[in-house]
């Protein structure tokens, strides 16, 4: 397979991965809580997706706010009556009780929808750029996933709710003091990170099949992303989510698919060892 | 005489097992600058946190512009008019001095009226305005100082509380703070100010409460405390 081809490939799928990885990166860098709901969020809103099309007809792109819309609920719910009843708690209670939720959510997804892999197939066609193939579903998926990533960028940036995130992020005593509640930016910021969760497995739907099967890889995944890039940013998720797609799709051609799991986990690793930060490590939320 | 601004009757709070306040009577009338002194651990940040709603009160009344805001929360505290600049200055990091002003507007839904409020607060420090896009904690304590009491003020409260004005700044700087908060008392806010170094509390207060071991030792006119031979002794090291 020619370079360009190659690298295409890891351009989309790593505007996915940043997508997909920037609310895990945010609830962790807020809130200190590692959430492993975070892939079943990503199937969540991809079988949401897909059953709304398959079964109702819904077209994906209509679908794509109210999954946001269901999965910020969703989260600001677990986090308002649950995650905050322990959110100041060292991180592997908070760790205990996400996974403990999590084995809720997945079950109840294997159980109702099953695991089949399901995707959704628009047939939007092609286009062939200097030799290049890119389907258009690929394109669109991609183009989504980098808007919504940059939506959350300028919202954390310039709005009044962006800025209550960072000061509670930085500082929770003096964020009181400025009249933040600071359980509800809690609650606000879970509900972030799983709308954000949710959109991007919506996106996925378009590209990749979803199964339940994939939730601990997703979450896993989002991992990476996050030790790669920098932990609590979003330029940071961005980073290590074209890095991750990039070093997939590069190591999937040089030493096969089979292992290109494997290698970003070792890239993981080696950063880990030598550049703890990540690529871009920010101490504030930009 | 009318009834003061802020009202606080037996307040006793403290931390966990820990009682620091053993029924506190303090009042502030409305255009005051009334300074509380006292020596490390006496209780007066807890003091000043109980009233913004940061510590639990146990015990007591704290009655502001006839409402009452005993354990009421610090955002309705806020609302109710009293901000509190706290110790430490506690300026939040990696974000730009404009943004921390912001913050300290963010319960006000007065949008336009809030920008006119940071033009205010530029006048009133003008070095604000040009690090306003600088993270707020790169700036020298004096600047942060400033920037915290600037973002205490973008609430638009009746009763600006001070936590420790001076600590760890040059004497110039706190002439320069000293004269920002008379500025600002003009204004028509209300000062309640904490200070550790009794000789600055008492040349901008005209009324000071010294705190002991969590109760209130001696009040009055600080040019009368100031002529008090135990104050002297104790506090003013003459």
């Amino acid at each position: 397979m020619d370079l360009g081809q190659v690298l295409a490939n890891g351009i989309v799928l790593g505007a996915l991965y940043a997508c997909l990885a920037v609310g895990f990166s945010l609830v962790w860098g807020v809130l200190n809580v590692i959430n492993m709901l975070h892939g079943s969020f990503i199937i969540l809103g991809g079988y949401l997706t897909f059953f709304a099309w398959h079964l109702f007809g819904v077209h994906p792109l209509l679908m794509l706010p109210v999954v946001g819309a269901l999965l910020f609920c969703l989260g600001y719910f677990l986090q308002a009556v649950f995650i905050n009843k322990v959110v100041t708690a060292p991180v592997l209670t908070t760790l205990t009780l996400t996974f403990g939720l999590d084995m809720i959510l997945y079950n109840f997804m294997t159980v109702y929808f099953s695991a089949t892999p399901r995707q959704v197939t628009l047939d939007l066609g092609s286009i062939d750029l200097f030799g290049i193939y890119l389907p258009n579903e690929r394109l669109l998926g991609m183009a989504l996933a980098l808007l919504l990533t940059g939506l959350l960028f300028v919202t954390m940036r310039s709005s009044s709710i962006g800025r209550a995130i960072v000061a509670v992020r930085m500082d929770r005593f003096a964020a009181a003091l400025m009249g933040i509640k600071v359980n509800r930016i809690y609650a606000i910021t879970f509900g972030i990170g799983a709308l954000m969760a949710g959109t991007a497995g919506a996106l996925f739907a378009l590209v990749y099949p979803v199964t339940t099967n994939l939730t601990g890889i997703f979450l896993g995944k989002a991992f990476v992303v996050c030790v790669i890039g920098g932990l609590g940013s979003v330029p940071g998720a961005l980073v290590g989510g074209l890095a991750l797609g990039l070093i997939e799709s590069i190591s999937g051609v040089v030493f096969g698919p089979q292992h290109s799991l494997t290698v970003g986990f070792v890239v993981m690793l080696v950063l880990l060892v030598f550049r703890p930060t990540g690529l871009v490590g920010v101490k504030g939320y930009e | 005489m009318p009834e003061p601004l802020l009202k606080v009757t037996g307040l006793a709070s403290g931390y966990g097992d820990v009682q620091v306040l053993w029924g506190v009577d303090l009042d502030v009338n409305e255009g005051e600058i009334v300074c509380i002194v006292g020596s490390n651990g006496a209780g007066k940040t807890t003091l000043l946190r109980t009233i913004s709603g940061m510590v639990t009160a146990r015990q007591g009344e704290i009655r502001f512009a006839g409402e009452n805001l005993l354990n009421a929360g610090p955002d309705a505290v806020l609302s109710a008019g009293i901000a509190h600049v706290p110790e430490g200055r506690r300026l939040f990091r990696g974000m730009s001095v404009k943004d921390n002003l912001l913050l300290g507007a963010y319960l006000r839904s007065d949008r336009s009226e809030v920008e006119g409020d940071l033009d205010h607060v530029f006048d009133l420090f003008p070095i604000l305005k040009e690090r306003a896009s600088q993270d707020a904690t790169t700036m020298s304590g004096g600047e942060q100082q400033m920037c915290a009491i600037a973002r205490g003020i973008m609430s638009r409260p009746k009763l600006l509380m001070i936590d420790e004005l001076s600590l760890g700044l040059a004497p110039r700087l706190i002439e320069r703070l000293g004269e920002g908060l008379q500025a600002i008392n003009r204004h028509g806010i209300t000062i309640l100010l904490v200070e550790q170094d009794v000789m600055t509390a008492f040349e901008l207060a005209s009324r000071a409460f010294v705190v002991e071991t969590g109760r209130i030792a001696k009040s009055g006119d600080t040019a009368t405390l100031s002529d008090d031979p135990v104050i002297r002794q104790a506090y003013l090291g003459a």
